[in-house]
């Protein structure tokens, strides 16, 4: 039954001719293209056709070194305005404590003067 | 497709060389595999023709990477059933072909029931698109599943899978009808 159906398979799909129509579209098509002028390779090196993407390449390239420099320094301000903030604060906070030390301490002298 | 030979060879080593005359030599000697393969995937005699021509042509923009009579034939038929199957997944309803896998698109062979040869057609069509690529490389084109494999890019198991699950659809299909016509002549 196998070798009957395989039989069966190879005789239904027997190739069938298009004509000589095809072939005359075929060399038509590739007539028109080969008359195309040709999509070659990619340029050398130094080639004129690099310019303006090497260009674009390098400006954007300073772009972005100059956009991750000042971000940079605008990182380090902010975190020594930071620093200088926390420093005040500390120094604040001292003198506080400082000045509420002394006036415990006259109060105490007083009491046991008295 | 036919057998590589001598002259195909020499007509390659001519249409390498760039004669013209040359490649339509080729083209007509493959013309046959390349568009019944199309024919049969797609379906439609317009979109097998139209496929056959950009085969042929990215073939000529090829041909210095041809090596030999046998490559060129091998590389018609996967680029031919490796194209026909990416359009028929771009086009979904394209997919089934009832009219053009019936009629008119073989030579009956002598002796050949041409019920059945029909009806194999239809049911050839009516399978999905890489099981199809895989019974027509078969049955049509006489690839072993080894080269099948290698031109659609599968493993030989998976082309033995197709094989099997197609000709045991196609075995159902046909008893089916045969079902269908026994019920309608009683």
């Amino acid at each position: 039954m196998s070798n009957d159906l395989d039989e069966s398979l190879r005789a239904a799909l027997r190739p069938v001719d298009p004509g000589e129509d095809l072939t005359r579209k075929v060399l038509a098509a590739v007539e028109q293209d080969s008359s195309r002028p040709p999509r070659g390779p990619l340029p050398p090196p130094g080639h004129p056709g690099w310019r303006w993407p090497s260009a674009v390449l390098a400006i954007a390239l300073l772009v972005g070194l100059a956009t991750a420099y000042h971000w940079q320094l605008r990182r380090q301000e902010r975190g020594l305005e930071a620093r200088r903030q926390l420093i005040e604060a500390l120094q604040v906070t001292s003198e506080k404590l400082d000045l509420a030390y002394r006036v415990v301490n006259e109060q105490e002298h007083t009491e046991n003067g008295s | 497709m036919s057998q590589p030979s001598d002259t195909s060879e020499e007509l390659l080593s001519r249409a390498l060389a760039g004669e013209a005359p040359a490649f339509g030599e080729l083209v007509r000697a493959q013309q046959r595999s390349v568009y019944s393969l199309a024919l049969r995937m797609l379906g439609n005699r317009q979109k097998a023709e139209d496929l056959a021509q950009e085969v042929f042509l990215q073939l000529h923009r090829n041909l210095a990477a041809i090596e030999s009579a046998a490559h060129l034939g091998f590389w018609l038929r996967r680029v031919t059933a490796n194209r026909a199957i990416d359009r028929l997944r771009r086009e979904p309803r394209a997919q089934m072909l009832p009219l053009e896998a019936a009629d008119g698109v073989a030579d009956e062979a002598e002796g050949a029931d041409p019920l059945l040869m029909r009806q194999l057609r239809v049911l050839v069509g009516e399978l999905p698109p890489t099981p199809r690529a895989v019974v027509l490389l078969r049955y049509q084109e006489d690839l072993d599943p080894t080269d099948i494999a290698r031109a659609l890019s599968m493993s030989i198991h998976t082309v033995k899978s197709h094989l099997k699950r197609s000709l045991a659809a196609l075995r159902k299909g046909i008893d089916a009808a045969a079902q269908d016509e026994v019920g309608s002549s009683t």
